[in-house]
């Protein structure tokens, strides 16, 4: 009996410890070519710094630090450290403090356990359409890490909404089109 | 040898063990270079240097990752996915001798290198409809 623990106990070590790679960590999802819409537009520019500037102020007009630049293969990565609760959420804590504060003479303090950061780091590649002249490929990627006040993670994931997309690629229009105003 | 003898004894050699210089773990990896490379790397000869680094960089956004940072002269890129778990890849292309591109993929997941032949095949399975995309003049 004493034995069979052992063995049980040393196959639980062996298998704890055993790399456990995800099967299909680099196959493509069959979500692709709808993401890629998502992220990607064909926009006119009078040349490539021109788009890689008007890139970049948008990025700086949203907060992003950037990180790096490859100007030949069009690589621009920012990055950003933000508050990841929403205007809503921070009210609901807010009115459920309120509640606790009318319900039992004292705060929940909902509101202060409840602050989270996320880190936002996005890459843009910029590059000369394959199709058209005068014509740019943008692709943007972006992911976050959400952590709680005691740096635990929470939340790590690809940001997928479209509509967030379609406000950035809104912006780099109008960053354009200003950009071009100027010169 | 009483108890407390054998107790001192272990605990000299416990004090022994502890001072002599240890090889620090996990710096060098565990698989044989011959071996991990050949995993890792294929060749082509479809693409330009440039063009084949486009495709990796759209390869990776497909499989969902952000670009740390690129090098055009080197040929490398490395990129990180944040989901679930994080993983990071760094990519390399370098050209080769008679027009030949030769691409060099390493990942880790969190604090485990990827070791296993059938992900890099995934890898350059979807690096190989990539470059036949931007061959084919496909953005």
């Amino acid at each position: 009996m004493r034995r069979a623990f052992h063995t049980l106990l040393l196959i639980a070590c062996i298998s704890g410890c055993a790399p456990t790679i995800p099967k299909a960590a680099l196959r493509l999802p069959e979500s692709t070519l709808d993401i890629r819409a998502i992220q990607t537009r064909r926009l006119e520019a009078s040349s490539e710094i021109a788009i890689l500037t008007a890139t970049i102020a948008v990025l700086q007009d949203m907060e992003f630090n950037i990180d790096r630049v490859e100007k030949s293969l069009g690589v621009v990565t920012a990055s950003k450290l933000s508050d990841a609760d929403s205007k809503g959420e921070k009210a609901s804590l807010f009115f459920l403090d309120m509640l606790c504060v009318v319900s039992s003479g004292r705060s929940c303090e909902a509101s202060s356990t409840a602050r989270d950061d996320q880190h936002i780091t996005l890459t843009i590649v910029v590059l000369p359409s394959l199709v058209g002249i005068d014509e740019y490929s943008v692709r943007i990627t972006m992911q976050r890490v959400i952590q709680d006040k005691v740096d635990r993670i929470k939340v790590l994931e690809r940001i997928d909404d479209a509509e967030t997309y379609q406000n950035i690629f809104d912006n780099l229009r109008k960053s354009l089109f200003i950009q071009e105003g100027d010169s | 040898m009483s108890a407390s003898k054998q107790l001192f004894a272990l605990l000299c050699l416990f004090l022994l063990v502890s001072c002599a210089a240890t090889t620090p773990a996990n710096v060098v990896g565990s698989g044989t270079q011959l071996e991990t490379r050949q995993i890792q790397t294929r060749r082509y000869d479809t693409l330009d240097k440039p063009m084949t680094m486009r495709s990796v960089i759209a390869t990776l956004q497909d499989l969902g990752f952000t670009i740390d940072q690129a090098d055009t002269e080197l040929g490398t890129i490395t990129a990180t996915r944040l989901h679930e778990y994080t993983m990071r890849m760094t990519v390399t292309v370098v050209e080769k001798e008679g027009r030949q591109i030769s691409v060099r993929a390493n990942a880790r997941i969190g604090e485990r290198a990827v070791t296993d032949a059938e992900t890099y095949q995934d890898f350059f399975v979807v690096l190989d409809k990539a470059l036949f995309l931007t061959l084919h003049k496909v953005d």
